[in-house]
């Protein structure tokens, strides 16, 4: 039986792995294309799925990251881990959106252009790309390490029940009730 | 005879069981019951603390005002402000568990500017200790997401007052004189002196959200 989804909230933990674990794969493709002529394109259209998947996830990544940190439990100390956390986190996903642009673009560009890139030249292309490239996974380790601390040595945690369990169901966050206080305080 | 009573023997046994879980299983309930009066309960009490502390930091800050204590009348204003949007968010909470918000605000005694410091500083330590910390384990063992939100965003809030306040207090003096602005996010309620970040370090609200106050 398929275990029980959790809420908004509940989902960073289950979907924050997908962005590491494709956007850190997909180098190693476009490392092979370059090495593997032969199987070039098949290798790089991979690597450019991984990369698109992998950004998306990083989309979702950060809004149930900020869902979860809205209900995790704080300190000054947790406060600091959690806010640089959370820069690096939008830096990531910015990051690996421009990225994925720009392969897309160096990966097609010449297909729609009908103008193909020599094999050579290609390859420093993606060689050049591949350097800032690497500027982005470092950002990412770095988000997955101030993560990995909130977890592991502050013991922040998320909350884990299904939407269906949720008590009671809306959100507080997004809808001051001014005139509620306004009037009782009257 | 023997043998009858050894051969209802279990059906007696079972029936006995089945009355036992029936007694058992209302009184489960009850107790849910209980708790979830309680996270309502401590919303209510929250919501109260709130409403009477924006009422009694505008009368500190107007005291702070009369004293020539200008920063810290701005200082008690912002915060005023910040319990306002912590009991609003208490009350919309409150009123998703099907309940009325309502609150005792009575008027608070109002000494020299620096015992009013004094007194906030330990109302908001207690609130950031003891009362949102309490509170806040009882709505995650409750798994109240709204409840736990609007309780940690009041508590992040207060921790950021007590700091303010102990600042205002050890240099009383050079909060003299004129007003300054401090800014207060609409949604959360945390207090700052300058906006020095594009979110809100606890709601991730856009700063933009953030409200001037002087």
């Amino acid at each position: 039986m398929f275990p029980p989804i959790p809420a908004w909230e509940g989902l960073h933990p289950l979907i924050i792995h997908f962005p590491i674990a494709l956007l850190i794969t997909a180098p190693v493709l476009v490392i092979a294309g370059i090495l593997f002529s032969n199987q070039r394109q098949g290798l790089f259209i991979a690597a450019f799925a991984l990369m698109l998947v992998g950004s998306i996830a990083s989309f979702v990544a950060v809004s149930t990251g900020e869902a979860a940190g809205e209900l995790a439990e704080r300190n000054d100390a947790v406060n600091v881990v959690i806010e640089e956390h959370e820069e690096l986190a939008e830096l990531t996903r910015t990051l690996f959106a421009l990225l994925t642009i720009v392969f897309g673009a160096i990966l097609f560009g010449p297909k729609l252009l009908k103008k193909e890139l020599a094999p050579g030249v290609l390859s420093i292309v993606m060689v050049a790309f591949l350097l800032f490239y690497s500027g982005g996974v470092l950002v990412l380790a770095n988000t997955a390490h101030q993560g990995g601390r909130l977890v592991h040595e502050f013991g922040v945690r998320a909350m884990m029940q299904t939407a269906a369990a949720s008590i009671p169901s809306g959100s507080v966050s997004h809808s001051n009730d001014q005139q509620a206080a306004d009037d009782d305080n009257d | 005879m023997k043998i009858l009573l050894q051969s209802i023997r279990l059906p007696i046994a079972l029936a006995l069981a089945v009355l036992a879980l029936h007694l058992v299983l209302p009184m489960t309930s009850f107790a849910q019951d209980q708790k979830a009066a309680t996270t309502l309960d401590n919303l209510q009490a929250a919501f109260n603390g709130e409403s009477n502390a924006h009422a009694k930091y505008l009368l500190f800050a107007a005291k702070a005002d009369e004293e020539g204590f200008g920063k810290v009348a701005s200082l008690f204003r912002a915060a005023a402000r910040a319990e306002q949007i912590h009991a609003a968010n208490h009350a919309s909470v409150i009123k998703q568990l099907g309940a009325t918000p309502t609150a005792d605000v009575k008027t608070a005694d109002v000494k020299s500017t620096k015992e009013n410091l004094q007194a906030a500083l330990a109302g908001e330590s207690y609130e950031r200790d003891t009362m949102y910390p309490e509170f806040l384990a009882l709505a995650r063992k409750e798994n109240n997401k709204d409840a736990l939100r609007t309780f940690n965003f009041a508590k992040s809030a207060e921790a950021e007052h007590a700091k303010l306040y102990q600042e205002a207090h050890n240099n009383l003096e050079s909060w003299k004189g004129d007003k300054m602005d401090f800014y207060v996010c609409a949604i959360c309620g945390n207090t700052v002196k300058s906006v020095g970040f594009e979110k809100c370090p606890v709601c991730f609200t856009s700063a933009d959200k953030y409200e001037k106050v002087s």
